[in-house]
């Protein structure tokens, strides 16, 4: 008896305090994702890799705006999110207090407004991301021409670069075929026809 | 021919079951005066098992939830608290809605785990409703996957109206003149780019990812206060300073990296 008494004193208490004192959670430990709005660029990274669709995103081109948003009752808190977020905006955290009475205390929001493209005039992107991605290539930019340039290269839509690489492309051809014609001076005309 | 199909068209929509409200004014009631145990019955409409382990150990004694007179019970008869964990398979609707039936009211219906808040992982499964609340109306959505126990014996605690609920629906608006911050400005891009590819290669991505932000804290570090020390003198510090092993050899790598591109060596 005595010896048992020992025992459960030497032991002590098993017992956790929680709830009635804050619970000590491990280190990198993947509690519910944290979401800086301010730092995010709505890129969709994170929506393309979350396995669970926990978050979309919808692009309203209309009111020219895309909504980002998290269902932390659909997040299975695998992380994928904060490795494939370029800015660091979505970070798993120490909180595991995520019970709710109601469904919609369950989601957050996040609107961000579209820019147009500089060529055809339609929104293409969020305007942060082509902030961000402009002066992240003028980073590299050797001067303020380059940079110039790059920022009006990444503020352009896929459907107008393609276009304008095509003419690119068509006029290079030409004028290397020009070249190619004249230097063998006497018979241009049938090469001219060739594609680049 | 190919028109698009609406999904919602192949489904079939159940009415939830619905309360009236006598026993609306008697659930309030339960709830402001429940002066007892509660007994909580599990109803495991198709998940993993991942989320009744954590039920088990919530009233281990590590947790102990029994403390709060929470007992788990063998039958829905003696249950006041609903416990669905799940999807909800199309095979365990009725099971499901019969264990609902035979709960004596009031009862409360705790919605556990992903799963069960909106079906989770498996949400647009074909054979899964996707939420105990397409079957019955629940009271309280305990969020994880599995919840842990401790965000078990919160959620307990939010349905017997212990404590308050943390999260609050939130709708965040770009403001006007909004930038992302561009990080680390000052170490080149394309440097920046092998050393997070480089610790990332070592030590995963999570992981590596954190490394490479502290290493390059440390280079940021250098720039700004270039005192008496090289360098590699203050890499040859932090990989000194460093007790895990593993650690101080990424870092090390890390260091090797930068003098390759100082001396302009391609990666
Ligand atoms: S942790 Fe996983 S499931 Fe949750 S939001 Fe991130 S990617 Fe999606
Ligand atoms: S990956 Fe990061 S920056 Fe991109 S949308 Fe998600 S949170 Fe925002
Ligand atoms: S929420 Fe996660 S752990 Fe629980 S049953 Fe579903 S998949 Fe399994």
């Amino acid at each position: 008896m005595l010896k048992l008494l020992k025992e459960i004193f030497r032991t002590g208490e098993a017992t956790v305090k929680y709830p009635f004192a804050p619970m000590p959670v491990c280190k990198d430990f993947r509690g519910k994702p944290e979401h800086k709005a301010e730092d995010c660029i709505a890129c969709a990274a994170c929506t393309v890799a979350c396995p669970a669709n926990a978050i979309q995103m919808e692009t309203d081109t209309a009111a020219g705006t895309r909504t980002w948003s998290i269902n932390y009752g659909r997040c299975v808190f695998c992380g994928r999110c904060e490795e494939s977020c370029p800015t660091g905006a979505i970070r798993l955290s120490d909180d595991f207090e995520l019970a709710v009475g109601s469904k919609a205390d369950l989601t957050r929001k996040a609107v961000f407004t579209l820019a147009d493209c500089a060529c055809c005039g339609k929104p293409f992107a969020p305007a942060k991301e082509v902030d961000y991605v402009a002066r992240l290539l003028s980073q590299s930019a050797r001067g303020a021409e380059e940079a110039d340039r790059l920022r009006l290269t990444a503020s352009t839509c896929p459907a107008c670069k393609r276009a304008q690489d095509v003419q690119q492309i068509a006029g290079m051809g030409i004028a290397r075929q020009m070249e190619a014609g004249l230097s063998k001076a006497g018979k241009p005309a049938k090469e001219l026809e060739t594609t680049p | 021919m190919n028109v698009p199909v609406d999904p919602k068209t192949l489904v079939a929509e159940m009415t939830p079951v619905s309360t009236s409200e006598q026993i609306a004014t008697m659930k309030k009631a339960l709830l402001k005066s429940i002066q007892r145990s509660a007994y909580v019955y599990r109803v495991d409409c198709g998940g993993c098992n991942g989320c009744e382990i954590e039920i088990f150990s919530s009233i281990t004694p590590v947790f102990d939830a029994e403390r709060f007179g929470i007992k788990v019970v063998a039958s829905p008869r003696h249950a006041d608290i609903l416990l669905f964990t799940g999807a909800v398979t199309r095979s365990m609707r009725m099971p499901a809605l019969r264990a609902y039936e035979a709960a004596p009211d009031p009862k409360i219906v705790v919605s556990y785990g992903a799963c069960g808040c909106t079906g989770g992982i498996f949400h647009d499964l074909y054979c899964v409703w996707g939420g105990t609340d397409h079957i019955v109306p629940v009271d309280v959505y305990i969020p994880g996957c599995p919840p842990t126990p401790a965000a078990t014996i919160h959620g307990f605690a939010v349905a017997l109206g212990l404590l308050e609920q943390k999260l609050k629906a939130e709708t965040h608006v770009e403001a006007a003149g909004e930038t992302a911050a561009l990080p680390h400005p000052d170490i080149p891009y394309a440097l920046r780019v092998r050393l997070e590819r480089e610790a990332r290669r070592m030590a995963g991505y999570r992981q590596g990812g954190d490394i490479a932000e502290e290493f390059m804290a440390l280079l940021e570090g250098h720039a700004h206060t270039p005192g008496s020390f090289s360098l590699s003198e203050r890499m040859m510090e932090a990989i000194g300073e460093e007790r895990d092993p593993r650690r101080a050899e990424i870092i090390g790598r890390l260091a090797d990296v930068v003098q390759q591109a100082v001396r302009g060596e391609a990666a």
